[in-house]
């Protein structure tokens, strides 16, 4: 049985991220580390709609029945947390960073808020995208440098001590991608007002 | 090296020797400095059976690879030490000016072993050290100590014990530029016992930034995060510490009269908001910091001896305020400034001072102890502070903190401590995270050891469930790992308020040349934590020693918001043993120890 206070923060983020746009009906995906053991979503599940019983708990390391329930994706959340000194994980498909994603290796957010928070953020892919080790690893690898990182055509992973955390990195960077987005439709020459800005290209 | 000096000092005072030798580059790779090369150092140079106040014992200071550069608050260092209170492990760390000065005198760290034949002072300068006697300022208080050695700040900073550290008490400070306190746990008593009564730094040299555009990028990042947040742009700069206060009075977790309560009716009076009204002359800064807590404060009585900068004293912390205030049913301010001064100008511990106090006032009320202290009794607060520096009737058996006292009188449960080091300002029957801090900090009970204010109250970097206990365990041990890490930079942990340890760890990088992620950086600190657990275990220390006092397992808070708890400290220990990778009775497991690389220990 999941902790009552903890089933309400996925509920709560759960909800938000599919009321935002940033998940599909079944899409995303959330999870929660406490010392050796995984919290995370309930393969099919919906973000939006989550219950109690979509709630699995299983090993970070060692496997038990809660493997046969889990998101299709333990084993990337697992070796994110055995990597990084992560406590959260939001993965959720952002549309327009997403679109990004399509044709660039990194996104430089150019609004405030988002160069104040991301400064940059990478995007990696992999042959055989969810799932594998291989997408897993590079994955790890990437959020040990930084919190927030996307996977080509798929969507972004953010980790932080709490969901909470982890969702403020992804709604800042599909804001941040909206706002690109729109600079683009509007086509006129970029006026630099951050300082240091050419810092945020080395983070 | 960058960043680090690259160099140790080494004193041994019983034979007037004093030589100085490489800093091994594995071990600043693997502690960094500060707590963790303290930690290091200790556990090859004071084993198990050596008494903390025999000359057996030592006294490591020590900087970090980013002290002195230049980086927001890069001023503090710490020291190390056995603690004649508790008997653990212990560093306690202090800001100021004297930490940047003495790395620039060239050393990393400085070992002082042995103890002199009679007082003596230690100066060191650019060009080597001296053992210098010190028989004009043995007896003499901190203030006038600091003065009489030519303290000049920026130029020439001064470290002493006062009268409290002379006479060894076991809750006494080391004291530096003046006003700063290495407080906890009692190093001020281990100086005395070595009769060592100063260290005076003289330096020039300054630490190499090896990439500095990356070092000013991080530099900037860093001041526009401080600047930001209104935590450390407003809120401490305008009140201090306190700021605190009355919040964790509002939430029903502020200690009052001995953790008989847990809020304090009179709250407001003691507040850093009427503080800021009523008392404060202006506010002051650490060296390259931005944020500018520091007190400074004036009532009628401080004047004289006990004055400082512009007629008044720095302080007092929101730890102190409590302490002599909520702690001891006082609402008095002007006399918890006066009991500030005072502890400063003795060198004494304020946190285990008016804990204390706090002890022996209910001790009293029970009918325990013969004494006229009482909770609410302000006028006795200062006469019982110069009699307790002076180990004089009393006052000698308050000398040695709450639990000593406690035991004597036979109720040593009315030391609200943990392994005899006593606690800081919040309830943990109302702060779930901060008892199961509180219970298994190596030094005793410490909020500095990865407070849980930010994530139970304060919402940084999120505010999370503060009577949450399942998974409670991961949220205190990543902030206990990366206070230990952000300990051995060394940078002040208000710093930390506004910039995360990503920041750190880029900086850290940029300066060094040694790659850290924020993960390399978070397990150093875990790296620390681990040893200076194993440290404890070596002394014969066991889970039994993880706990709390029973009034708050048992008590439950009476009214407020936090009405009916105790602190669950039983489910949330044992998922922090396993989530530590430690076995049921809290012993780090060799893998654990493999994958730290402290295997060889």
């Amino acid at each position: 049985m999941i902790d009552e206070r903890v089933y309400e923060m996925f509920r709560d983020i759960g909800r938000d991220l599919f009321e935002a746009d940033m998940v599909s009906s079944h899409g995303g995906n959330l999870s929660v580390r406490f010392g050796d053991r995984v919290i995370i979503k309930r393969r099919g599940a919906m973000l939006g709609r989550l219950a109690p019983h979509d709630l699995i708990e299983t090993g970070l390391e060692k496997n038990d029945s809660g493997v046969a329930l889990a998101s299709s994706e333990l084993l990337i959340h697992r070796t994110i947390y055995k990597t990084t000194p992560a406590l959260a994980i939001v993965h959720c498909h952002p549309r327009t960073a997403i679109a990004f994603s399509l044709s660039r290796d990194e996104i430089i957010p150019i609004d405030n808020e988002a160069s104040y928070l991301l400064k940059k953020v990478p995007v990696i892919w992999e042959e055989f995208a969810s799932g594998s080790p291989e997408m897993a690893n590079n994955l790890a690898k990437t959020l040990a440098e930084y919190k927030i990182v996307m996977l080509r055509g798929h969507g972004s992973f953010a980790i932080g001590q709490t969901l909470d955390e982890a969702f403020h990195w992804s709604s800042t960077l599909e804001e941040s991608c909206e706002i690109a987005l729109k600079t683009k439709l509007i086509n006129e020459p970029f006026i630099e007002y951050r300082g240091m800005s050419e810092g945020y290209k080395k983070w | 090296m960058h960043g680090w000096a690259g160099k140790v000092l080494d004193i041994d005072l019983s034979k007037g020797a004093i030589k100085n030798y490489p800093l091994d580059e594995e071990t600043a790779r693997l502690f960094l400095g500060g707590r963790g090369l303290g930690a290091r150092l200790l556990w090859d140079a004071v084993g198990p059976g050596v008494a903390p106040l025999s000359p057996e014992n030592v006294l490591i200071f020590a900087t970090g690879p980013l002290t002195a550069t230049g980086y927001q608050t890069s001023n503090r260092f710490s020291v190390s030490t056995k603690s004649p209170l508790t008997g653990t492990v212990l560093d306690a760390n202090s800001g100021g000016y004297w930490g940047m000065q003495f790395k620039k005198t060239g050393y990393d760290a400085l070992i002082v072993r042995g103890r002199a034949p009679a007082p003596v002072y230690i100066e060191i300068k650019d060009a080597g050290a001296k053992i210098l006697a010190a028989r004009h300022v043995w007896g003499q208080r901190v203030r006038a100590t600091t003065q009489t050695l030519g303290q000049n700040n920026n130029k020439r900073n001064v470290l002493c014990i006062g009268p409290a550290g002379e006479n060894q008490s076991r809750i006494a400070a080391i004291m530096n530029d003046g006003e700063r306190s290495l407080a906890r746990g009692g190093p001020g008593a281990v100086m005395g016992s070595k009769n060592l009564k100063a260290i005076v730094v003289e330096g020039t040299a300054r630490p190499q930034v090896l990439d500095q555009e990356q070092f000013k990028f991080m530099l900037y990042e860093a001041r526009k995060l401080l600047r930001q947040s209104p935590l450390t742009s407003q809120a401490l700069p305008e009140f201090g510490t306190a700021v605190v206060l009355n919040i964790v009075n509002h939430i029903g977790a502020l200690p009052t009269r001995n953790f008989q309560q847990s809020q304090f009716e009179r709250a407001e009076a003691i507040s850093g908001e009427t503080l800021a009204e009523k008392y404060l002359v202006k506010n002051a800064a650490c060296w390259a910091c931005p944020i500018g807590c520091t007190r400074v404060s004036k009532t009628d009585k401080i004047e004289g001896a006990l004055s400082g900068a512009e007629g008044g004293v720095e302080g007092p912390e929101f730890e102190t305020t409590w302490a002599f205030g909520a702690q001891c049913g006082v609402d008095d301010l002007a006399a918890i400034i006066e009991a500030n001064a005072i502890c400063n100008d003795l060198g004494l511990d304020t946190i285990s001072a008016g804990s204390t106090l706090g002890c022996a006032m209910e001790l009293t009320e029970k009918g325990l102890l013969d004494s006229d202290l009482r909770f609410g009794r302000a006028d006795l607060l200062a006469p019982t502070l110069e009699a307790l520096g002076a180990r004089r009737g009393l006052g000698a058996e308050l000398a040695d903190g709450s639990l000593r006292l406690a035991k004597k009188y036979g109720a040593p449960e009315l030391s609200m401590s943990v392994k005899g080091l006593e606690m800081p300002a919040y309830d943990p029957r109302g702060l779930q995270g901060q008892g199961l801090l509180y219970a298994t900090s190596n030094r005793g009970a410490c909020h500095m050891r990865g407070n849980m204010l930010g994530l139970e109250v304060l919402g940084l970097p999120k505010l999370i469930d503060r009577f949450q206990v399942y998974g409670k365990s991961s949220y205190v041990i990543l902030h206990q790992n990366a206070s230990a890490a952000i300990d051995s930079l060394v940078v002040c942990k208000f710093t930390n308020l506004g910039v995360a340890e990503e920041y750190f760890a880029r900086t850290l990088s940029a300066v060094t040349g040694v790659k850290y992620a924020t993960g390399d950086l978070i397990r150093v600190g875990e790296r620390v934590w681990n040893l200076e657990r194993l440290y404890n275990l070596r002394e014969g220390f066991t889970n039994a020693d993880d706990t709390l006092p029973p009034r708050l397992l048992k008590e439950p808070v009476s009214d407020g918001p936090s009405k009916g708890w105790v602190n669950q400290l039983e489910p949330m220990l044992k998922e922090y043993y396993r989530a530590r990778g430690w076995d049921e009775r809290g012993v780090p497991r060799r893998a654990k120890l493999e994958e730290l690389e402290l295997g060889a220990l």
